[in-house]
């Protein structure tokens, strides 16, 4: 790689493509194509140097080093004693799984669970008119054409905010507490059951409406019995669904600090308290396991077709975490 | 006792005409309307029953003039036209809607001589012993009834049907025409029923009135509908000549049923 010498540079220049492309329609072709890849090797690098670069700075904002992964490590298997703590029955090893009982007695987590449940619940009875009110609305059957989407941008409008950032938002209304939470799963409700409502509303069939007109009813009569009959088990087929979707919401506001067993678990983490904290995200996986258990049961039993998807026990209460993720990130 | 009169009834979607200047009037009697697909048998009952609005001409009904959907007619659709996720006996019940209040309706508290109706019409058409059944676990025959049922809750002076049995097997289609025959029987309405088979309407109409391309072809008692109306009507299709045949072999015996029903009403 001796430079200077004007054929090594020129043989350089020709293997990275900068060469006179000279001779035939080939050659100038190939030469093309030599520079072309230079091109993209360089483009390579800069990304790969940039990539480095910006890695090297987030490792040094977060402290992230390897060398607090091996200190820290043993505090680890500690922990994991802690989150699992061992004990033997009949000689053989197993989780002490009294532990977790005695402190769901003790800190009264079952009460904490009902609390949860509350919050969804009243959160989804206090919404369901609105739901109704828009969702019917909304239908084009209903209100016509330009009314309609009024209230379809409404529901659009309260859905593109997620139930968390709505609790955030009504802190100043209700503190941070239980009643905050209520009133952001009302909100939400208002805005996704409707627009559930406002779906199953496109699909129902012209007859029935006809039929109830043809007898000579009036509007208000022609929209419950010839429209809103035809949807009445779906839709309460849907607000099953939803409270089993609110339930979960009411466990992750319970972690910014609207009260029941979202709460608790925030609690046992800020004082580290590793047995507790597993006992609170056990119930929580069986609370969110067994109401979207409860409510696939009803939906399926509304429901004539086969349209509502079956999970067994063990699916409901291992996919639990990815869904309370996914409800308090909002839907849609 | 009701006597329904069209009068030179017009009816123009944009360019087509699917109702060409029709009149004719019926008293008390079991009207068949006969025609293509096309020849404006379902225009025709759709303006009676206020669904669809003439171009031109009059319907009156006992002098009246007919302009919107009303109790006192009572329709049966081809595709029944009733909520499948409710009971016979709900669906029969909002025949007596136009009557109640909006609230009194939605929590059913209808009078209790309408919830009477209701079960006494499901009687009618054969079907009290399943009455708390959801019309969507019914046969079509079955859910053509219910149809019916709904129609004579109205308590109607006119009852029309729209190919009321074009979607149900011959014997589901004898049985749903026997019931609607014997309900108009028991509740002395006029009835005005539009069919395509020809051998179910000369079995079962006491008069037969015939469109073609939206005018009035013919208008005949029973024992007059001779296959060559049947020709002019629908052209020359084999079928339907043997349709008409089977109709005329079983012409002897098309009193007897005819009795029958009288006895029961």
């Amino acid at each position: 790689m001796s430079s200077g010498s004007p054929s090594d540079s020129r043989s350089l220049r020709k293997y990275f493509g900068f060469d006179d492309a000279g001779g035939s329609a080939v050659d100038r072709k190939l030469t093309e194509l030599k520079r072309r890849k230079t091109i993209r090797r360089l483009w390579t690098v800069l990304g790969v140097v940039v990539g480095g670069i910006v890695f090297y700075q987030s490792l040094l904002t977060t402290e992230f080093t390897l060398g607090q992964l091996f200190t820290q490590f043993p505090f680890f298997i500690d922990a994991l004693a802690e989150y699992f703590p061992p004990t033997t029955y009949y000689g053989i090893p197993f989780i002490d799984v009294g532990q977790y009982w005695n402190f769901m007695q003790e800190a009264e987590l079952f009460r904490a669970s009902g609390v949860t449940v509350a919050i969804a619940f009243a959160g989804t009875v206090l919404g369901l008119p609105g739901a109704l009110l828009f969702g019917i609305l909304a239908s084009e059957r209903v209100v016509p054409y330009p009314f309609n989407f009024l209230f379809r941008a409404t529901m659009s409008f309260i859905r593109a905010i997620p139930a968390l950032v709505w609790a955030l938002i009504f802190i100043p209304l209700g503190g941070v507490s239980p009643f905050t939470g209520v009133l952001a799963i009302m909100v939400d409700t208002t805005g996704y059951l409707g627009r559930l409502f406002t779906d199953e509303l496109e699909e129902i069939a012209d007859g029935p409406i006809e039929g109830v007109e043809s007898t000579g009813a009036s509007k208000p009569q022609v929209i419950s019995f010839g429209m809103l009959s035809q949807v009445f088990r779906q839709f309460i087929a849907w607000i099953a669904f939803d409270l089993e979707h609110n339930v979960r919401v009411a466990i992750s506001l319970g972690l910014i600090g609207a009260g029941g067993l979202g709460l608790e678990l925030d609690i046992q983490r800020r004082t580290f308290n590793y047995t507790e904290m597993m006992a609170c995200i056990i119930l929580i996986v069986v609370l969110a396991g067994s109401v979207e258990l409860a409510s696939q049961r009803v939906r399926s039993y509304l429901r004539d077709d086969d349209e509502v998807e079956q999970t067994g026990i063990l699916e409901a209460l291992w996919t639990a975490p990815r869904k309370i993720l996914e409800s308090t990130a909002g839907r849609r | 006792m009701s006597t329904l009169t069209v009068e030179n009834l017009t009816k123009e979607y944009g360019d087509v005409t699917a109702l060409d200047d029709v009149s004719f009037e019926i008293e008390d009697e079991f009207v068949v309307l006969l025609g293509e697909s096309g020849a404006g048998k379902s225009t025709m009952l759709r303006c009676i029953n206020g669904l669809t609005e003439p171009t031109s001409g009059g319907i009156y009904l006992d002098g009246d003039p007919l302009e919107e959907s009303q109790p006192s007619i009572g329709m049966i659709f081809q595709q029944h036209n009733l909520v499948d996720g409710v009971s016979a006996y709900l669906n029969a019940l909002t025949g007596s809607l136009e009557r109640t209040g909006f609230l009194s309706s939605v929590f059913q508290w209808q009078d209790r001589a309408d919830k009477l109706r209701a079960l006494e019409a499901l009687q009618t058409v054969g079907l009290l012993d399943e009455a708390h059944q959801r019309v969507s676990q019914m046969s079509g025959g079955q859910q053509q009834r219910v149809g019916i049922a709904r129609a004579l809750v109205q308590d109607p002076d006119l009852l029309l049907a729209d190919e009321p049995v074009a979607s149900l097997d011959p014997a589901s289609a004898e049985t749903v025409m026997g019931y609607l025959r014997k309900a108009a029987g028991v509740h002395e309405v006029t009835a005005l029923v539009s069919l395509h088979q020809v051998n179910i309407a000369a079995h079962f109409g006491d008069r037969f009135i015939g469109l073609r391309d939206g005018q009035l072809l013919f208008d005949v008692g029973q024992g007059e509908l001779t296959p060559s109306l049947i020709d002019d009507l629908y052209g020359s299709v084999e079928t339907v000549g043997l349709a008409e045949q089977n109709s005329g072999d079983g012409s002897g015996d098309r009193t007897e049923p005819h009795a029958e029903w009288r006895v029961e009403a």
